[in-house]
């Protein structure tokens, strides 16, 4: 169970560490134009984030899936790929136990899936 | 020369190279990272302390997930006992993380300052234990929380068992918390609770907290996703850096003197919590 974990967690970084770089790639070369030109950003990070949302029409919650099409957001995306990771290895993990016969470690995992899940849908947050 | 004057892209590559050096330091002392990536960027850095903690929190993410395959293999990370603690943890961290976010900047500055420099003078003063052979309690028999690893530096295969599991929980749960509200990956208390508090020895304790930063901060940055607190031009140089540093700390984890490790971790502590102490309380900006 321990080496099936290992194995997802090891794909899924790496693959997570080349979508960032690539994205980040296309981000900073101006090959796809961002939502929030990158000149104007000095003038805007040091704002809290709530501001800056404002100044700049950024949507929340998962609005930014529509926005997927700017440079930045492909970034966001990538980013929000290393919060799915641990789900994905935990998901795959969960039959293990039970085939195993471990069922409380079994529901422990279920259980963190399901939280992951929550978090990641916006449950905990209003879906914002 | 002003911080707004300097070139955008001056940034990115400055915080890949802080990543870089955090991600090497990061797992050698079993710590995730966020602890020093938030108070020396927060301090030092032109970004709104918003931004700097949901960095924070993917960038521990990232450097514990990039570790975590290497620590896994070689023993010295246990998933059977990172998983019930990560579930206490990665739900008390969801609740700091939404405490955070509607806290006052200064204030949550000044706190990091102070939690931070409290922190390097726990790790200071906290004696590692490699502990003998401990009675488990029912639940940690329950749970099955024990395991073996080949040690490379002792040179021999060392059987573990923990105990005090009740205890264990109500720390990650706080550790989950504060983890969430400051946007730091924690492991600077994860190591001593598993270390001292459960008795894993120290090298499972390391690479334990590491795995459990991973699965804690993956739930509390979805409330940073979530509310806007991410910005990738900060996050994504940052957690490039710290994922090379962190694949190549971990292979560095079984033959590198711990102790120079930790000293450096001190002093850098002191000093970054020191400044964003002062910036907090307005003394110096």
């Amino acid at each position: 169970m321990q080496a099936t974990y290992a194995r997802w967690l090891d794909v899924a970084t790496r693959a997570g560490f080349a979508i960032s770089l690539a994205a980040f790639l296309v981000y900073v070369s101006g090959a796809v134009e961002p939502f929030v030109p990158l000149e104007r950003l000095p003038q805007l990070w040091s704002l809290p984030a709530a501001r800056f949302a404002e100044l700049t029409g950024e949507p929340a919650g998962w609005g930014w899936l529509g926005l997927l099409g700017y440079a930045d957001y492909l970034n966001l995306a990538a980013v929000a790929l290393f919060g799915v990771v641990t789900l994905v290895c935990y998901a795959r993990i969960v039959p293990l136990l039970f085939a195993a016969g471990e069922r409380l470690q079994a529901f422990i995992a279920l259980a963190q899936v399901l939280v992951l899940a929550a978090a990641a849908a916006g449950f905990f947050t209003g879906g914002r | 020369m002003e911080a707004a004057a300097i070139p955008w892209w001056v940034w990115p590559i400055a915080l890949a190279a802080v990543g870089f050096l955090i991600g090497i330091v990061a797992v050698l002392a079993g710590i995730g990272g966020g602890v020093l990536f938030v108070p020396i960027v927060g301090s030092f850095f032109p970004f709104h302390l918003d931004f700097v903690r949901g960095a924070g929190l993917l960038f521990a993410l990232a450097g514990t997930l990039a570790a975590g395959p290497q620590l896994l293999r070689s023993g010295m990370a246990s998933l059977r006992l990172v998983m019930p603690l990560g579930l206490a943890g990665s739900i008390c961290s969801v609740a700091g993380a939404i405490v955070g976010l509607g806290m006052n900047t200064d204030l949550l500055q000044a706190l990091l300052g102070a939690l931070v420099i409290a922190i390097a003078i726990v790790i200071w003063r906290t004696r590692s234990t490699e502990s003998a052979m401990v009675d488990p309690d029912a639940l940690a028999r329950m749970l099955k929380l024990e395991g073996e690893f080949r040690d490379p530096a002792a040179g021999k295969r060392i059987d573990w068992k923990t105990h005090r599991t009740l205890g264990g929980f109500a720390a990650f749960g706080a550790i989950g918390f504060l983890g969430g509200v400051f946007g730091l990956g924690a492991g600077f208390a994860n190591v001593p609770a598993l270390n001292l508090l459960m008795a894993a020895p120290l090298k499972v304790a390391v690479g334990s907290s590491a795995l459990i930063i991973s699965i804690i901060n993956s739930s509390a940055a979805w409330v940073y996703i979530h509310r806007g607190a991410v910005l990738p031009l900060l996050v994504v140089p940052s957690i490039l850096g710290v994922m090379l540093g962190s694949r190549l700390g971990a292979h560095l984890l079984a033959s590198v003197p711990a102790h120079l490790v930790r000293w450096l971790v001190i002093v850098v502590m002191l000093l970054a919590g020191a400044r964003a102490l002062l910036r907090g309380t307005g003394l110096w900006i």
